[in-house]
């Protein structure tokens, strides 16, 4: 569920994102420069040609007026009429662009000089001969010098590029607020419309038309946009429901079951009511798959699924959280009885018989159950807590509900512990090998041992394997536990053997995994070889469920273990199937009888009935005997009589640790080297 | 020489003591009404002296004299003129002076009204005088003229400068005597005449350059401030400048007042002319800071009643010519007492202008010389002494 969220949530990719930069900022900084640029070269450019003219404008009329001057003054000037040559001078004064006028007679003396209030630094000069003529002479009377200023283009240039600045910006602004505005209506208006679209869209995650009523380019993807959102609409509606549904069934799924338990501890009704969950697992649904085939094992389920349905009331939720696995919950019950109550309802309604190809089936289903109160924090563990329940129930009473309470917490706690601790059990040593010895109830030898598993926990103390074996089968570590027992074991014979007990066998249990691992028989050898042990000493016991789960390759393992001089024993015989056709079948050497039946002996009747039967047919296929839990002396005497040879048990020696097994040993008399291997089925064996 | 003017001044006056009656006699023939219509305002010097000239002859010719001033309003001159013409007791004689052209309305308007004109000082010209041609041709009444000749004048001032830079070796570093000229205006016939004359004698004289002919519109202030500039420039050009022609004696003595600021001492270091005969000429002249002043002309006022009595007794000055030129003098430090006193108390009643008529036969044949002038008056008291 997290692989999607991060697949279908575009909000973790966003911090990768470039940084938002607006189209319509993007458009004006492209723009406005080349607006500006193009304006100012423009107007610079006019107003230089505009300018050089007016200069080349200002110097030609000032040769005219030179001209003209000089004319004007080549009489007074000639007739020495000085004054009027000054007042001539005046008259051009007014032109304000004439900063001075010099005139020079002939000695080129200075005779009329007018300046200008105001003369500043860019003067121009221009001068002209002044020529005076009447009808007798004519005589270079002498120069005219006009001094003139260009500060008045200059300043008029100034302020007229000043003024085309200001309009070329005024012009540009305009622009750009025309752009920004135009901008805004035609492309940001309709982009935001549907960026809002897609927002809410990716907020909730339903699809949202872009409100774009224009008819541009904009318009019409707007319109392309809000017909895709209508199809995503439609996908995301269909997405949406299988997300949360399970196809099969229709029933809502792990995720909704996730959201169910947020919904209800936010808005469960009163806060002290209580909230029943109940973990349903059915029973052996893989046979039923095997059997009747997947379709049918799927009709079974949509079967299940209905009536799972019909049993509930309508405030009641049901979910199907995967394979066999549903759960139910029901939001407000009055008490944890009532509760209960319930759950063993669902159960009922589950095992009503169902056909399947013309076939009547009784589902077997088993409950966990748990109850919180509406307002509890770990509401939203109900369903670890429920599956801690179911998984008692499977593993202790299958086909009933099983309540969590303190004890299944604690027992979950400490299970969940023990598993966490495995890889460092191993690594640590924390794996012990005891021994507990088997003895020939007429001499009373000690012929065998078993090797029983330990585990001394620092915390917990010495575990037995009865609570262990399970996790380490879970946890995948079946294979390393038996390398390491068997390691042990033949630790262990060399150590008897150095004892001066050779003869003494140590059996090993053999879990139904390792029956199926065909590298056992080779690591075997090897193994005793390495300890320098004969296999022949070494017993594997195993039991009737590893055999049937998988016969064929059970039956190869075991033949072979037996070629190599391992002897089988078929262990707690009695429980289970106890079938006497595997007796037959399998290569065995020994049965074991469970202690069921042997704690009740010499009382019961009935067992001794079935350890007779038992002892007979061992005696007739040729398997040794052997009675396991033998507590009391009458015990032994009862197992001898029905002609059971060996027994084991606290009568003779609770399993211990191999150094105070041979302290034990070595305190007992040590009988002649007398090997019990009368078992005759050896021969046969390496015979075929 | 001052001895002989004595004599023939004193001469002369003895003479006008004993011809009161001759006059009385030539008189008692018609008493003639001559009106004159004087362009020039009142205190301008040379039209004041020509009608007051005018009358003093007219008292001693028989003849009425009546002047209006026109106050040199050409406009003002020709009302006169023509309420003059259309006066219901018409003069025997209008006298005008044709300036700016002014007079020949006035002289058409009393050819129609039978009133005889003689123009005065200045004649016809231009078209006019093309248009009307000579007197008494197409106007009958205009019966001539009495002109003075003002090149003649100009042309033996320029010649005294001449002489005296040459006498005193005034040439420039060129070899040349400098002259300056100031003209009183361009386009007035009395003017240009007076500039020919400089011109004349300048061309005769070829050491002789005139640098420049300056025009001061007859002014004193405005000579003084040209002539100021012509040194100036004259110093500049290392000129050395020898003497200055001026068109009239205020513009000559202008032209002192510069040449004296310019550092030069008029007669010791350069030389000056002027005409007009007036007081202040005179004066200098007597200081020795004027070389002489040419004139004389404001007798022209006398002299035109000598010519109307004459016309109007039946002695016609159209027998020689209906246009009369007066020769001008100039006065110097030589002839200067002679003069000077009728000049300086403007005593025209001193002048026996009777003995200027023309003598009988010999009509249109006149005297009017300065050597005329002064023995026609008696010797004066101071003068004698």
């Amino acid at each position: 569920m997290s692989k999607d969220e991060a697949m279908t949530d575009p909000e973790r990719h966003e911090p990768a994102a470039p940084r938002l930069r607006p189209v319509v900022r993007a458009m004006i900084w492209a723009t406005v420069p080349v607006l500006l640029l193009v304006q100012l070269l423009a107007s610079t450019g006019m107003e230089a040609s505009s300018f050089w003219s007016q200069i080349s404008q200002l110097d030609a009329h000032m040769a005219r007026v030179a001209e003209s001057r000089a004319e004007l003054i080549a009489e007074p000037l000639w007739k020495m009429r000085y004054d009027q040559v000054t007042g001539v001078l005046n008259e051009i004064m007014n032109d304000e662009t004439i900063a001075g006028a010099t005139v020079y007679d002939d000695t080129g003396a200075a005779i009329a000089r007018v300046v200008a209030r105001s003369a500043d630094h860019s003067i121009a000069e221009i001068s002209r001969p002044v020529h005076y003529s009447n009808g007798n002479i004519a005589v270079h009377a002498g120069r005219i010098v006009i001094d003139y200023s260009y500060a008045g283009l200059y300043a008029g240039a100034g302020s007229r590029m000043v003024r085309l600045l200001v309009v070329g910006l005024l012009a540009t602004f305009a622009t750009l607020i025309a752009m920004r505005i135009s901008a805004n209506i035609f492309i940001g208006r309709p982009l935001a419309a549907m960026m809002s679209a897609i927002q809410r869209s990716k907020q909730d995650g339903r699809a949202y038309p872009a409100d774009v009523k224009s008819s541009n380019e904009f318009g019409q993807l707007a319109r392309a946009f809000n017909a895709m959102q209508h199809t995503t609409s439609g996908a995301l509606d269909r997405l949406g429901h299988m997300a949360g549904h399970d196809p099969l069934t229709g029933l809502p799924n792990r995720r909704s079951l996730t959201e169910r338990l947020a919904v209800a501890s936010r808005d469960g009704g009163r806060p002290d009511a209580l909230v029943a969950f109940c973990f349903i697992d059915l029973d052996d649904f893989k046979g039923i798959n095997d059997t009747f085939g997947h379709e049918a094992g799927d009709n079974f389920l949509v079967h299940i699924a209905e009536r799972l349905r019909g049993a509930v009331e309508a405030e009641d939720w049901v979910a199907r959280l995967g394979g066999d696995e549903f759960v139910v919950i029901r939001p407000e019950v009055g008490h944890e009885k009532a509760a209960h109550a319930f759950a063993q309802q669902v159960l009922d309604a589950i095992s009503e018989p169902i056909r399947l190809h013309d076939k009547q089936v009784v589902p077997r289903a088993s409950i966990g159950l748990a109850v919180r109160r509406a307002d509890d924090p770990e509401l939203s563990h109900l369903p670890t807590l429920a599956d801690i329940a179911l998984y008692h129930a499977k593993s202790k009473a299958p086909g009933t509900v099983a309540v969590l309470d303190e004890a299944l917490q604690r027992d979950y706690r400490r299970r969940r512990d023990l598993e966490l601790a495995i890889p460092t059990g191993f690594a640590e040593g924390q794996f012990e090998v005891w021994y507990q010895g088997q003895v020939d109830f007429e001499s009373h030898d000690v012929v065998g041992l078993e090797a029983l598993i330990r585990w001394r926990h620092p915390e917990h103390g010495v575990i037995g394997p009865g609570e262990f074996l399970p996790l380490i089968e879970r946890s995948g570590n079946n294979a390393r536990l038996t390398r390491y027992v068997l390691t042990e074991a033949c630790w262990a014979l060399q150590r008897l053997a150095a004892a001066g007990r050779p003869q003494i066998r140590i059996a090993i249990n053999l879990p139904p995994s390792e029956l199926a691992d065909h590298s056992l028989a080779a690591e075997l050898r090897a193994t005793c070889a390495r300890f320098n042990v004969a296999v022949s000493s070494l017993e594997l016991e195993i039991t009737e469920g590893s055999l049937i789960n998988n016969i064929a390759s059970a039956t190869a393992t075991l033949h072979r273990l037996r070629r190599l001089g391992a002897t089988i024993a078929l262990d707690d015989f009695g429980t289970g199937y106890s079938s006497l056709a595997h007796l037959r079948r399998f290569p065995l050497d020994k049965v074991k009888i469970d202690k069921a039946f042997i704690s009740e002996i010499p009382d019961s009747a009935e067992d001794k009935a079935i350890v007779g039967v038992i002892a007979s047919l061992a005696g007739t296929l040729g398997l040794t005997l052997i009675a396991e839990g033998i507590e009391r002396p009458e015990q032994a005497a009862a197992m001898r009589e029905m002609g059971v040879r060996f027994g084991q048990g606290y009568l003779y020696q609770r399993p211990q640790p191999l150094d105070a097994m041979l302290e034990w040993l070595a305190k007992r008399p040590k009988s002649e080297s007398r090997i019990v291997t009368d078992s005759p089925s050896i021969a046969p064996e390496f015979a075929a | 020489m001052t001895g002989l003017w004595r004599i023939l001044l004193a001469a002369g006056m003895a003479w006008g003591v004993l011809m009161p009656q001759g006059g009385a006699v030539a008189a008692a023939a018609k008493r003639l009404e001559i009106v004159f219509v004087n362009p020039g305002k009142i205190g301008e010097v040379y039209w004041d002296m020509v009608a007051q000239t005018m009358q003093a002859a007219g008292r001693k010719l028989d003849a009425r004299v009546e002047v209006l001033t026109s106050e040199r309003n050409y406009r003002t001159m020709q009302e006169l003129g023509f309420g003059v013409v259309a006066r219901h007791d018409k003069p025997d004689f209008l006298i005008l002076s044709n300036e700016e052209s002014a007079a020949v309305p006035i002289m058409e308007a009393a050819e129609a009204a039978g009133v005889k004109t003689l123009l005065l000082s200045n004649t016809l010209i231009g078209e006019d005088a093309v248009r009307l041609g000579p007197p008494r041709q197409k106007l009958k009444t205009w019966l001539g003229d009495i002109t003075t000749d003002l090149q003649t004048a100009g042309e033996r001032m320029a010649n005294a400068l001449i002489r005296t830079a040459r006498d005193e070796k005034w040439q420039s570093p060129d070899g040349k005597i400098h002259i300056l000229g100031i003209g009183g205006d361009e386009i007035t016939p009395a003017s240009i005449a007076r500039n020919a004359g400089l011109k004349l004698a300048v061309d005769a004289a070829p050491d002789v350059v005139v640098d420049r002919l300056l025009f001061a519109n007859w002014t004193q202030s405005e000579a003084e401030t040209v002539t100021a500039n012509y040194l100036s420039w004259a110093s500049r050009k290392q000129i050395r400048p020898a003497g200055i022609w001026a068109g009239n004696d205020p513009m000559a003595l202008g032209a002192m007042r510069a040449a004296t600021a310019a550092g030069l001492v008029p007669g010791r270091d350069i030389q000056l002319v002027g005409l007009n005969w007036s007081e202040e000429a005179l004066r200098e002249i007597r200081a020795g800071r004027l070389l002489l002043t040419d004139g004389g002309h404001f007798l022209l006022g006398g002299w035109s009643i000598v010519l109307l009595r004459d016309y109007a007794d039946g002695c016609d000055f159209a027998a020689v010519s209906p246009r009369v030129e007066v020769k001008t003098s100039a006065i110097t430090r030589q002839n200067l007492g002679s003069v000077a006193d009728l000049i300086k108390t403007r005593a025209f009643d001193r002048i026996d202008f009777a003995r200027f008529r023309a003598k009988a036969g010999r009509c249109g044949h006149y005297d009017f010389s300065l050597d005329a002038l002064v023995s026609s008056m008696p010797v004066p008291e101071g003068v004698a002494d």
